[in-house]
């Protein structure tokens, strides 16, 4: 056990907050920081959809209160945007120029919405999902049965979507081949999933790709999506949930293997001895498949954390590669996911 | 001037008084000095310079700290203030920046002005406040029964050094020459008239003026500066003495052992409260 | 019970010597005292007059009159991480802390502030340094550009800020006062994009507590040089000492453009000694010091006492004994002010325990002097002298002197300057009066001030009877009661600057539902007894907290009741705590045996 080594945790999502938790227990010693660049600490992104259920303050979004941190003696960097990792002299080094040294380093740093290719232009008008700010901010400009847009779809997408046709608002979904990422499904299981999402009051538009976005002369933010035959999908915000690109731009000093994703093994252990990854971040090596494989979801993201963890402090603990991925739509038109479970 | 006085007794001199027409200086109440004291001639002189100079005495206040000379108040019938040891210069300094039409007597012993009360004196003198300083220096502490003081000789046997003192006594009219003082004079009890005008004088002009008065403790001195001793001593000053040289003053000044009598030193300069009146205009013109 | 409504907020901006700190923080209070609240504030600065030391500038905004700086603060800015990280621990859950996201050069771990920042607070960084540059090619303004984040971040009127920032810059070039305003401008910029997640709250609203005029921003010692000046003071004599010398310095500015004589003593005695002989002259005379200069003057206020002589003495307590903590509050100088000198020589003595009572005090203390011709120490402290609070000034002539009628002389009959009256209050004669003169001393006197043993007990007698009286002044608040009315389980009795401890205190436990009254006792000798008495009676605990070590005050009211009171000391040289208070508070109210209660008049010294 590494009585008074230092652990390291980038990002402080489910995987990072599990692995930090889980390293608490598992050695009472060690010291333990998280670093982040969000201003909050830790909160389910799943609960998100809450703020259009009354939830607006995040206080009450929080898993554990703040006093949790301190009592488990876990250091809680905030704001804080790691700009390089030097995997030789075991050093990070922090957006404002400040260093800490680790003796394990976990990165769960996990992924940036992605934005299709002929779309990143216009990135900057779109409204983004991914904190509690970001919420808030879509809470505050989507006025009372307002239409949401939304360009692909993706889990997490959907699930939000789902909360606003329950609470009134409509929604507007553009399918790009991101639509029900991560899962991969069929053209058949595509359109049987979408007519359970239209029976739900969504209006899906499937048979033109995006092409442009833009906003009406008053509004700061878009409004407005334009598709290739020229329809015009018009709203009040647009928002993209094509799936995630993992973070990854900061460890290329780290002197480990990185594709789309950190390379890990089922371990969760990278090609450096002293750095694990885990979460949407990563891909593992899946034997049989002879393939480095990405793993998303609540739950898959959380199991990472905590092995990973359990791993840093001596175990050789394994992944369940074979973990299974599924989508469907029950008799009552409910769907279900996988990636929804936690 | 070398004239021998008898001691002074009350009554003789309050008919000379009501004789004269003059105000009645002099209070009811009995002085409590030992027969043949020196300070009932200031009593005297400042009863006369006080007259000449036609000052009304309810324009007159007189403030003393503690010692036999600081009695004085309770003997005119000025307003009076008796303070507290050493401190008559800055209460005077208050009295006549606390109300300009009144002329100001301080008055005050050896003891009272340069031991406890030394630090004041550098202030009072620099600033020019206009008043009148009269220090009556015998020498020695005689309310308190006769111990050295800071103008004791070399020598002197006292109560307190009762081995003989081994402190070199203080040089005051050097000490006052040097502050900066804007009159500074000396005068002798035993000679009466000739104090009267001096302190006729010192009054008379608008500044700090000091004038230190030799006067012989009859009953704890009868050894040092007794009648008999300073008749002989004393002195005038050189006819040619320049009062407006300060060289000139301080090289007479020296001569302790034979004190010189008169005005060593004189100069026109702006008082405190005509500064405090520069001040004001300049404060509100700007 | 009174809930605290509105708006109450603190902040504390914290940098090193040079960086703006105090500047900034004086802008922020004007600024917010122009938008209609309540300000107190009260600013740190090192040591050291050169260098690069630490300063904190606190301010606390408040709808309603608040009488204490608060013990957390809501936001702290840094405008330097290494002097601000050790009070990051100052600010509550949820309040806000704001930093420079972009250091100038490399720091090894914890040497940013966003290390020390705790999960419950909320992280703004952004780039001050590079904002203040883009704005006006310089760093210069990191200062400014912080307030308009926060007039950003929670949402301020603007133009409070602008107009605070011209007047205070109206001396400089143009250019300087341009780039204060870009500046300002840039950092409202970024605060308003800033998605705002602290629960910090400034409601737009005014304060109701004025009578109609405008409030003043003011220090406890420019709030005792502006009651003087209403007041019509016409001499002063002053010695520099920390931390009363700005009184000094202010009134040797404002007097002499009315005619006023200032002059700069040469120590503490002559300071005195000279305005007790500008007071017998009838001159309204004052002089100002702290604890060592009052124990100089501590035979000269003797001579005014017996001498009968009216004058003013402003104490400003600091750290003791001797020469003590010249820079740390204290209110160790009670026993002093009371009872310093020899002999038995009352005075009266006034503690106000805000900047408005230092105001008030100040403006009738020359009256209350004259009518009971008697010196008035006029008590403060440290804390007091320096904090700013928004004051509103009394209405025109207030404290102006009333015409004084000269008196006339009684055919036949001398003067008795010292008459046995039935106030005990003597006609008083002025040197320049016609046919009543005589002569005042400090020996002990008959009725014609000649030096008299016999008349001694008939004298005493006089000296003291006269001032009981004074506890009924008209317009002067010499105690009062807050909280509770009636029978409550537990007092808090106090004086001074530390009675806003005490308030907050009795707040927060009326809050958890304690009956619980507090009382500020101003009038230190004589002292209010029909009120002490009365509320000693009402209250099953009677708590005295203050700043020193023996329990000054608690042994003078225990004393005086005949009562045993539970002591609560601090000599830290900061202000108390009112968690501290709060929790002794709690201990009486379950009728715990406390170890501090103690019937011993004398307290620690024992």
């Amino acid at each position: 056990m590494g009585a008074g080594l230092h652990n390291v945790i980038i990002g402080s999502g489910s995987a990072g907050f599990g692995a930090a938790m889980t390293l608490r227990a598992s050695d009472p010693n060690c010291r333990i920081t998280m670093i982040t660049m969000d201003s909050l600490p830790f909160y389910h992104r799943y609960d998100l959809p809450q703020v259009f259920r009354g939830k607006q303050d995040w206080r009450d979004l929080l898993d554990v209160p703040p006093s949790h941190y301190d009592e488990m003696g876990i250091k809680l960097r905030r704001n804080s945007c790691v700009v390089d990792v030097d995997g030789a002299k075991q050093l990070i080094t922090l957006a404002h120029q400040e260093n800490v040294a680790y003796d394990r380093l976990l990165v769960c740093a996990g992924g940036r919405s992605y934005v299709p290719e002929n779309l990143t232009g216009y990135a900057g008008l779109m409204h983004g999902f991914g904190s509690f700010e970001a919420a808030m901010r879509v809470y505050r400009d989507l006025p009372k049965g307002g239409t949401a847009i939304m360009i692909g779809g993706d889990m997490i997408g959907i699930d939000l979507a789902l909360t606003l046709l329950e609470m009134g608002y409509k929604v507007a979904l553009i399918t790009t081949p991101q639509t029900f990422w991560p899962h991969e499904v069929s053209a058949d299981e595509q359109s049987h999933l979408l007519r359970a999402l239209e029976a739900k009051g969504m209006k899906v538009y499937e048979h033109s790709r995006p092409v442009g976005v833009a906003r009406n002369a008053r509004r700061k933010a878009a409004t407005c999506v334009t598709l290739e035959d020229g329809t015009e999908v018009k709203g009040n915000v647009v928002m993209s949930f094509c799936g995630l690109a993992s973070s990854v731009e900061f460890m290329l000093g780290a002197d480990v293997d990185i594709e789309r994703g950190i390379l890990v093994n089922p371990e969760l252990r990278t090609s450096n001895d002293t750095i694990w990854a885990a979460g949407d971040v990563c891909q593992i090596w899946h034997d049989r498949e002879k393939a480095y494989k990405f793993y998303h979801g609540w739950q898959n993201v959380r199991v990472m954390g905590e092995l990973a963890a359990r791993n840093m402090s001596g175990t050789h603990e394994i992944f369940d590669v074979d973990v299974e991925n599924r989508i469907g739509v029950d008799k009552q038109g409910e769907i279900s996911s996988t990636f929804w479970i936690h | 001037m070398n004239e021998r006085v008898k001691p002074v007794y009350l009554e003789e001199k309050l008919e000379e008084i009501r004789a004269d027409g003059h105000q009645e200086y002099r209070s009811k109440s009995l002085p409590t000095w030992c027969p043949g004291c020196g300070y009932f001639s200031m009593a005297e002189g400042l009863t006369v310079a006080l007259n000449r100079l036609e000052i009304p005495f309810k324009d007159v206040v007189t403030v003393s700290g503690i010692g036999c000379a600081s009695r004085f108040p309770f003997f005119v019938s000025t307003y009076g203030f008796h303070t507290l040891h050493g401190r008559v210069l800055p209460v005077a300094t208050g009295v006549k920046i606390g109300n300009d039409d009144l002329t100001v007597i301080a008055v005050g012993g050896d003891g009272d002005a340069f031991a406890i009360g030394g630090g004041h004196i550098p202030h009072a003198a620099r600033r020019n406040v206009d008043m009148t300083y009269l220090v009556f220096d015998n020498g020695i502490y005689g309310l308190t029964k006769g111990q050295t003081s800071p103008t004791s000789a070399l020598g002197f046997k006292t109560s307190s050094t009762p081995y003989e003192n081994g402190d070199v006594p203080l040089n005051p009219l050097m000490m006052l020459l040097s502050y900066g003082a804007s009159w500074v004079g000396q005068a002798y009890a035993g000679h009466p008239h000739h104090l009267a005008d001096m302190i006729t004088q010192a009054i008379s002009h608008r500044g700090f003026s000091f004038l230190r008065i030799l006067s012989p403790c009859v009953t704890f001195d009868k050894t040092n500066n007794t009648y008999a001793n300073l008749n002989v001593n004393v002195r005038d000053l050189p006819e040619d003495h320049d009062t407006s040289d300060l060289m000139a003053a301080m090289a007479q000044a020296q001569h302790n052992d034979h004190p010189a009598l008169g005005v060593y030193f004189e100069h026109d300069r702006a008082t405190l409260g005509q500064v405090m009146g520069a001040t004001s205009k300049r404060a509100g013109g700007d | 019970m009174m809930a605290r409504t509105g708006t109450d907020i603190q902040i504390a901006i914290c940098g090193s010597a040079g960086d703006g700190t105090i500047a900034s923080g004086d802008i922020m209070k004007r600024a917010a005292a122009l938008m209609g609240f309540n300000v107190i504030a009260f600013d740190v600065y090192p040591p050291e007059i050169r260098g690069f030391g630490k300063c904190i500038s606190r301010i606390r905004i408040s709808s309603t009159q608040a009488y204490s700086l608060k013990h957390e603060s809501d936001i702290l800015v840094s405008l330097n991480d290494a002097h601000a990280i050790p009070h990051v621990g100052e600010v509550r859950d949820f309040g806000a802390v704001l930093y420079d996201d972009h250091l100038v050069s490399s720091v090894p771990e914890g040497g940013h502030i966003s290390a020390h920042i705790k999960p419950a607070q909320i992280p703004y960084g952004f780039s001050i340094r590079q904002i203040s540059e883009l704005a006006t090619n310089s760093a210069r303004s990191r200062n400014i550009v912080i307030l308009g984040y926060m007039a950003g971040l929670f949402n301020l009127p603007r133009e409070p800020f602008r107009e605070i920032i011209r007047d205070k810059f109206a001396k400089k070039a143009q250019s300087v006062i341009d780039d204060n305003i870009k500046a300002f401008d840039a950092g409202v910029h970024e605060g308003q994009a800033v998605f705002k997640l602290d629960d910090v709250e400034v409601k737009r609203e005014s304060g109701d507590d004025s009578n109609g005029s405008e409030a003043v921003m003011m220090t406890g010692n420019g709030a005792v040089v502006r009651g003087f000046m209403e007041a019509g003071i016409q001499s002063y004599f002053g010695y520099p000492i920390t931390p009363a010398t700005s009184i000094m310095e202010r009134l040797a500015v404002e007097m002499p453009p009315q005619g006023g004589k200032f002059l700069q003593t040469e120590d503490e005695i002559s300071a005195i000694a000279a305005a007790v002989g500008a007071g017998y002259t009838g001159s309204r005379a004052a002089t100002a010091t702290s604890g060592p200069g009052l124990a100089l003057m501590a035979e000269m206020l003797g001579l005014g006492v017996m001498a009968e002589v009216p004058l003013v003495v402003v104490v400003s307590q600091r750290g003791g004994p001797s020469t003590g903590l010249p820079t740390k509050t204290e209110q160790s100088d009670l026993n002093l002010a009371v009872f310093g000198g020899s002999g038995d020589a009352q005075r009266i003595v006034l503690a106000p325990t805000n900047v408005e009572g230092c105001y008030r005090c100040a403006g009738m203390a020359f009256e209350i002097a004259e009518t009971y011709q008697v010196p008035v120490i006029l008590l403060i402290d440290l804390y007091l002298s320096n904090r700013y609070e928004t004051v509103f000034p009394a209405e025109g002539n207030a404290f102006s002197p009333k015409p004084r009628k000269p008196l006339k002389p009684a055919k036949g009959k001398p003067y008795k300057r010292f008459e046995l009256t039935e106030s005990s209050v003597s006609p008083r004669a002025l040197p320049g009066d016609a046919g009543l003169m005589h002569t005042v001393t400090g020996l002990e006197h008959n009725e014609l001030g000649r030096p008299n043993d016999a008349i001694h007990m008939d004298m005493s007698i006089k000296r003291h009877e006269k001032l009981k009286p004074a506890v009924h002044f008209p317009g002067l608040t010499v105690s009062k009661r807050f909280g509770d009315e009636g029978p409550v389980r537990v007092g808090i009795l106090g004086w001074g600057s530390s009675f806003g401890e005490i308030l907050e205190t009795m707040y927060q436990a009326q809050a958890e539902g304690i009956r619980c009254s507090a009382m500020k006792v101003v009038m230190l000798s004589p002292l209010p007894m029909e009120s002490l008495k009365a509320f000693y009676d009402d209250c099953d605990e009677v708590l005295v907290p203050e700043l020193n070590y023996e329990g000054q005050f608690a042994g003078l009211v225990s004393g005086a009741l005949g009562r045993p009171v539970t002591r609560l000391n601090r000599a830290t040289g900061t202000p108390m705590v009112v968690r501290e208070i709060l929790e002794e508070v709690r201990r009486l109210a379950e009728g715990e045996p406390s170890p501090l209660r103690s019937g011993n008049a004398r307290g620690a010294r024992s």
